[in-house]
């Protein structure tokens, strides 16, 4: 089985933002639509003792997602391969998914004309995936500091696994049990002054 | 973090839902349990009940015109997992047959061929109207308390509130309409509908404290333990920017004042007209609370990510078009 | 919506690189039908097919609505927005026609050029400037690099800039964050300290880059200068230097120690805001971590007065720690040998000395009076020279001031290529004065910029994906790297070389010095002496596109020592000295702080810094670009919350920003990312959605909230060398935009010389103003032997070089040639050739005996016309033909080729066999009668047919 999933470096993401242009740019969202924020608090601390993370986020792509159930018309879906998305010819925007998700990453643009609107979230650039099964999601792809990984959980080989067995990892509001599938190493080291 | 997905459309449909729903669900009660066998407890209740489906397509309506593409609402009703699909299924069913119920209470000359025949399926059409109508003010309640990701939402208190507040408003509603057309106004008719007007009186006494109950319990219970999100609107409600419109109108307008009414100057015009009234408004008004109490716990930075973002009128988002240029 | 199919037919894949930044990442673009349809980095170049916000925009960039795709002639008032679009080339020629009429009337010199970053070589505005003889070009270079390549070059004869990281053990970034400007770098960088590399990071600010820092020093903005001296005191002080080093390839060691007792980390600490035993540490985990790097960020130039003294500093940290040119050190690429440099295709030799001496400067480091000095070390050192773009311009802001007062004379045209001066040049009220006033403006531009409102002419430029790139970085390297070009330009937009070409040809400059048509055939020219096994440049492209030359460090023990005067590393520079500068960093404060000038304390408690890079805008560019603006629409400055507090600021406030010469409004990020006495700008902000012409003012918001209406320009407030100014370390204060005063009028930022005066308007002419130094006398030594005609004397090594070439003259009589070390006839220039005994003419090709007769050569076979006797042996049926020096048959006209023991034909080049002279078929491999036109085996067998 494929079990695609996502590892992200907060020790290597230095905020630039790159992904989330990627993103809205190759996959041509309305400008309203952001797949993949890339967040933070900002510098925490007393200063001069200071730190600051990134967290780069986009759709966990749960394995119990709480978008999928909910929608009346079907068009909220999981491939077997772990990907949510939407088929955007039954969406009819009803925003059930919308509110059902934990992590705000389905969205509706409102720059799209008032009655042709339907939710968009990230599909682990499904549609690319399906023309070249190799390929990579744009996100990861644009990443210079490669603190996005993307890969199949159930390959022991691959790098996902190699990192997720091999460092400290957390996810996003596990307790939920929606089951995240994007895994994040922490930063945890710190800024000497 | 602030979700502006669903505002004052879903609110007033909540409301509007759960009240016609809980008309159709107190008719049936009353016209199978409370008064088997006596036909005019359903003549002098098919005003209020005409009243619920207009409620209930009035919501529909905003429900329909709220999608992004309402020229297909009809997707709404394939699948079995969402609570949407079944509200939108129980809704139907209580309208439909409602309706076919309502029709054949029709007194016109013209119409009482038909009326006539689909007085032989009244029964059949009350019963489903009735069960769908209870199914829908449950489900006003499950459709929000199942968003686990919002914390003030995602609580069992939330559906018994919505379904006691359906009941009282719906309780309200019948009040001060019962008796109207179609029913033949005859004495018979007038005793039917005082005696119901009373039962339904007293019931509204005892559902306006549990829903005054039901509330404080459950945003209290916010207040003191709860999520830091849940925590943070109970604030709000409690003791934050809300809080004159919670303990003035909700509280105080919307439960206590009708409670007070209906205890204290029963047999009035303020008991029978004004206090239902006010039921009614509060109920209204818990439906915009709750719905606008659709905090999200924020990822971290979350909300200082969105803050940052600009209105959809900036004017640099407007200012140029793919295609068109300029020079 | 749908995605794009890159392998569907007719599709073409054309590695290019991307134009928005200096690190020129690689792209892949996916061609079709003469459009571009889809971008991806590359994943086989060093951004490892990463690309940042605004590499992924290209394609938007490309097609944006609001890029400028037709000459623009204008035809209302200045500034009134009013266009009539015109042919390309009636363009130039107008242009051209009044570019003449000016130079006529008022000299060459009126006709300025400022020229923005364009991220590859810029030479063809350099060709173009001096055939048409100004002095007066001009980039941003100050502000980026120059004045610290320059003083790094007088202390070590190159810049050394190229790290080696691999070999480091600690790494300094010094006003540099990565993590925001080269994304590639950064990315090594982490790998590497992740791996165990230890980085320190100097930054006032918590910067994406010291977010991942092992040591981090928040120094106060602006005194980057004194922490260096400090740093230096300390490694000296504390004999922390590699003194093996030192003793053997540096000199004035001793005068160092001498200068630098006064510099303790106690007198920096005031200054630095540090605490002594901070540089201390910083100061010895760089010098005992050895093999180390400092890389370069352009803090150092943005700090105005020190700025030179800064990076002097820094260039001696690295000297006196041995850290130059060596493994894991600092590289010092020195110029291109192997391939034409881009002073090379500048024809610098064009412009007269006397235009040289009206360059618009008086910061002689950065201007042709240091130009010439380091420019005339380098050719006698390493052979070949920086170019005279960046390293050789004339001082931005005292062009405008030019423009504005006449002093030193009227400029009366100015050529902005790809640049907006408004956003980019301190000083931004004086800068739109100014180009607000100059008779005649031109612009070459992607957009409707402040600038290109105001000007007569505007030209449409290619940008990224509409031209090849190369980067050799300026012409400062000995690398080199190429991308194609991905499409033709759209529209009638024109690459800069083309514009500059055209404009020379139409202004009747000499066509054979624009031989090349297209930037591809120019880059192939370049590098053709590489001998790669390449027809065009997009081949070199496709099947190399990375040059690296071999042998890159050490290579000051292969050449005898560094490229100074001196031969050695100056730690007491000579060349500062003969320009009147100290030799040695001398300290000298920000123009405004609290140790000088505490009187503007009361009004002015909070320390400015501005300028540094920020994702995910460059400069002054991509505010057109919605999917970026999108996510950061508004400017955002740093205020740490106790100020935030104490000025009533709150997350997202607007609020004034203040300093003596004006204000801008800006929002608030209340957070720890900067001291409490430090609020951080991000630079040039403007505002292309606005409406330019409706506000001339502050037109499309360009000085509202440009941190440049903040800075000065003052002469005095310049480096006094370099001629930087301070976009760091100045007084201002801070406040809540109120609604009773929340509109940005023409009040806010009024026009005023000097620019700190309190009274609006020129009441002082910029050549009344004093330098922040004054210059030191030097006289320099007279030669202490005779000097032949025809060679100069160079008193740091008592060696003599002959004037034009540089070339040195050897004890032995003959003179060196620095590129390769090869022997040269001083009278002829003809180059020694040791294999062949003989002297070859480099120009020519030909060859010379070392009597100096020329060598005949047939069929590429040598001859020795006069010769008795064959200086070979020869197979003894072949006559020796004394007259022409040549073995030959009795019979036929074959040459003898004593390396193959083959006969030649003169005529064809046929090899024929040595004994009958049959011709040699290579098809068959058998010989050929040719009077009988029977074959023969190798062994003279008869072939049967």
């Amino acid at each position: 089985m494929t079990r695609y999933v996502m590892v992200i470096d907060q020790r290597r993401c230095i905020g630039c933002r790159s992904c989330t242009v990627a993103c809205r740019t190759w996959n041509d969202l309305p400008l309203d639509i952001v797949y993949n924020p890339v967040l933070t608090e900002g510098v925490q601390g007393e200063w001069p003792n200071v730190r600051r993370n990134w967290l780069p986020t986009l759709c966990m792509h749960c394995e119990k997602p709480a978008c999928v159930p909910c929608c009346p018309t079907g068009a909220s879906r999981k491939d077997d391969d772990g990907t949510v998305w939407i088929k955007y010819d039954q969406c009819m925007a009803c925003k059930a998914c919308v509110n059902a998700c934990p992590y705000g990453m389905r969205q509706q643009s409102h720059l799209r004309p008032r009655l042709h609107q339907y939710i968009q979230k990230c599909t682990f650039c499904r549609d690319k995936r399906q023309m070249d099964p190799s390929a990579q999601p744009y996100c990861v792809l644009t990443c210079h500091q490669k603190a996005r990984v993307f890969g199949d959980l159930d390959d022991p080989n691959s790098e996902v696994s190699k990192l997720i067995n091999g460092a400290e990892t957390f996810r996003l509001m596990e307790d939920l049990g929606t089951g995240p599938q994007i895994y994040f190493i922490p930063d945890l080291g710190g800024t000497a002054q | 973090m602030r979700h502006h997905y669903w505002e004052w459309p879903i609110a007033t449909y909540l409301f509007l839902g759960g009240l016609g729903g809980g008309i159709f669900a107190l008719t049936a009660i009353l016209q199978f349990f409370v008064f088997p066998g006596i036909t005019m407890v359903s003549e002098v209740l098919a005003w209020p009940c005409f009243l619920a489906i207009v409620f209930c397509g009035l919501g529909c309506v905003l429900l329909v015109g709220e999608l992004g593409q309402p020229l297909v609402f009809y997707r709404a009703f394939i699948k079995n997992t969402s609570v949407i699909c079944w509200g939108a299924r129980v809704l139907s069913v209580c309208m439909i047959f409602g309706f076919i119920w309502f029709l054949s209470y029709i007194p016109w000359d013209w119409f009482s061929g038909i009326a006539g025949f689909l007085a032989i399926f009244r029964d059949f059409c009350l019963a489903l109207a009735g069960l769908g109508g209870a199914c829908v003010v449950l489900y006003t309640g499950i459709f929000l308390s199942s968003l686990k990701a919002h914390s003030f939402w995602a609580t069992p208190a939330l559906p018994v509130l919505f379904t006691i507040s359906a009941l009282s408003t719906a309780c309200a509603c019948i009040t001060i309409s019962i008796g109207w057309w179609p029913a033949e106004l005859t004495l018979n008719t007038l005793i039917v509908a005082e005696v119901i007007h009373e039962l339904l009186h007293e019931i509204d006494v005892i559902l306006v404290v549990c829903e005054l109950v039901v509330l404080l319990v459950m945003v209290l219970s916010f207040l003191g333990a709860g999520n830091v999100t849940a925590n943070k609107v109970a604030h709000r409600w409690v003791n934050g920017s809300w809080a004159a419109l919670f303990w003035v109108g909700m509280i105080g307008l919307g439960l206590v004042l009708p409670e007070i009414l209906y205890v204290f100057a029963g047999g009035t015009l303020a008991s029978s007209v004004v206090a239902p009234v006010l039921v009614l408004a509060g109920g209204c008004l818990l439906r915009f609370l709750v719905v606008y109490s659709d905090e999200r716990a924020p990822l971290p930075g979350e909300d200082l990510f969105y803050e940052k973002l600009p209105d959809n009128k900036a004017p640099f988002i407007h200012k140029w078009t793919y295609g068109k240029n300029i020079f | 919506m749908a995605e794009i199919d890159i392998h569907a037919p007719g599709v073409e894949m054309v590695k290019s690189l991307c134009y928005f930044c200096h690190a020129n990442c690689g792209v892949l673009a996916y061609v079709k039908d003469g459009d571009v349809i889809k971008i991806e980095g590359d994943p086989d170049y060093s951004n490892q097919g990463g690309l940042c916000c605004r590499g992924t925009s290209a394609l938007l960039h490309l097609n944006h609505p609001a890029r400028v795709n037709h000459v623009l002639k204008r035809v209302g008032e200045k500034g009134e927005g009013k266009w009539e679009q015109i042919p390309y080339d009636q363009a130039i020629q107008e242009v051209a026609d009044k570019l003449n009429q000016i130079k006529a009337e008022s000299g060459a010199e009126a006709v300025a050029s400022a020229g923005g970053t364009t991220r590859t070589d810029d030479w063809a505005r350099r060709r173009f400037l001096n055939q048409f003889g100004t002095p007066n070009g001009f980039h941003n270079a100050l502000l980026c690099w120059i004045p610290t390549f320059m003083a790094e070059t007088c202390v070590s004869g190159w810049s050394p800039f190229e790290t080696d990281l691999g070999a480091a053990r600690c790494l300094i970034l010094w006003g540099m964050n990565p993590g925001a400007s080269t994304l590639p770098g950064m990315h090594g960088y982490t790998d590497l300290q992740m791996n165990g590399m230890k980085i320190i990071v100097v930054d006032p600010r918590y910067s994406e880059t010291a977010s991942k820092a092992d040591l981090w020093l928040p120094l106060r903005p602006g005194s980057d200068a004194a922490l260096a001296l400090a740093m230096l005191h300390v490694i000296l002080y504390e004999g922390l230097g590699n003194g093996e080093f030192i003793g053997q390839w540096c000199s004035g060691f001793e005068e160092l120690m001498g200068h630098m007792v006064d510099y303790s980390p106690e007198w920096a600490a005031p200054i630095t805001w540090l605490e002594p035993e901070q540089i201390r540490t910083a100061a010895r985990m760089y010098a005992t971590n050895t093999p180390g790097c400092i890389q370069w960020g352009c803090t150092w130039d943005q700090i105005g007065r020190a700025s030179t003294t800064g990076s002097h500093a820094i260039a001696l940290l690295r000297a006196v720690t041995g850290n130059l040119d060596v493994p894991g050190g600092d590289g010092m690429p020195g110029p291109a040998i192997n391939f034409v440099t881009d002073e090379e295709m500048e024809l610098n030799e064009l412009l007269p000395e006397e235009q040289k001496a009206k360059q618009i400067s008086r910061f002689k480091l950065t201007s042709w009076p240091g130009y010439s000095i380091i420019s005339q070390t380098a050719r006698r050192q390493w052979g070949k020279t920086l170019p005279t773009e960046w390293f050789c311009e004339a001082h931005g802001p005292s062009v405008f001031k030019a423009i504005l007062t006449g002093d030193p004379y009227q400029v009366r045209a100015l050529i902005c290529n790809a640049t907006n001066p408004v956003n980019s040049y301190g000083d931004a009220k004086m800068t739109l004065e100014a180009l607000k006033k100059v008779e005649f403006l031109v612009t070459v531009e992607y957009w409707m910029t402040p600038t290109a409102l105001f000007s007569d002419y505007v030209f449409p430029a290619a940008g990224a994906l509409e031209r090849p790139t190369i980067v050799t970085h300026y012409g400062a390297t000995d690398s080199l790297m190429g991308g194609s070009r991905a499409i033709q330009p759209k529209y009638d937009r024109h690459t800069d070389m083309t514009f500059w070409r055209k404009l020379g040809l139409a202004c009747g400059q000499d066509p054979a010095n624009w031989p090349w048509e297209t930037e591809e055939e120019a880059y192939y020219h370049i590098m053709e002496p590489l001998g790669l096994p390449i027809s065009n440049y997009d081949e070199f492209v496709s099947n190399v596109r990375m040059y690296y030359p071999p042998l890159h460090q050490k290579k000051f023990e292969a050449h005898g020592g560094f490229w100074t005067p001196s031969g050695k590393v100056e730690l007491n520079s000579t060349i500062m000295q003969e320009l009147g500068f100290p030799g040695m960093p001398t300290y000298i404060g920000t123009i405004e702080n609290p140790i000088d000038t505490p009187e503007l304390l009361d009004e002015y408690p909070m320390v400015l810094t501005t300028g540094g890079g920020f994702m995910p805008y460059h400069h002054s560019e991509h505010f057109q670009m919605q999917a970026i603006r999108y996510l950061y629409p508004d400017p955002y400055f740093s205020i740490h919350p106790d100020a935030a507090e104490k000025y009533h600021i709150s997350q997202g406030d607007w609020c004034w920003i203040e300093t003596r010469r004006g204000r801008i409004k800006m929002r608030a990020d209340v957070q720890q990312e900067v001291d409490p006495r430090v609020i951080f700008c991000p630079r040039g902000w403007w505002f292309p959605e606005r409406d330019g012409s409706a506000d001339l003012d502050n037109p499309f918001g360009c000085l509202e909230s440009n941190v440049n209406t903040l800075t000065s320009v003052d002469a005095e407030h310049c480096d006094p060398m370099g001629g930087s100014w301070a976009n760091r370390g100045l007084l201002c204060k801070v406040y809540r935009v109120h609604d009773a005063d929340n509109e940005f009028t023409a009040k806010d930022a009024q026009f005023s010389m000097p620019g700190s005066s309190n009274v609006p308007g020129i009441t002082v002419m910029p050549s009344d103003q004093p330098l922040a130094r004054e210059p030191i006398p030097f006289e320099k030594p007279q030669p202490t032997r005779e000097v032949p005609e025809g060679f100069e004397w160079c008193w740091q090594n008592d060696a003599l070089y002959q004037k034009g070439t540089e070339f040195r003259l050897d004890e032995s009589g003959w003179l060196i040639d620095p590129k390769d070390q090869s022997y040269v006839d001083a009278h002829t220039g003809w180059v020694y050739v040791a294999a062949e005994e003989v002297l070859l003419d480099k120009e020519t090709g030909k060859k010379y005996t070392m009597e100096r007769v020329e060598i005949p050569y047939l069929a590429g076979v040598r001859g020795y016309p006069g010769m008795e006797q064959a200086p070979f042996e020869v197979p003894e049926h072949l006559r020796w033909n004394v007259e022409a020096g040549y073995a030959m048959l009795p019979d036929r006209q074959l040459v003898y080729d004593p390396n193959s023991g083959w006969m030649l034909d003169p005529d064809t080049g046929a090899y024929h066999d040595a004994y009958y002279g049959y011709k040699y078929d290579a098809a068959t491999n058998t010989l050929l009668d040719e009077n009988t036109g029977k074959r023969f085996t190798m062994d003279y067998q008869p072939v049967v047919e």
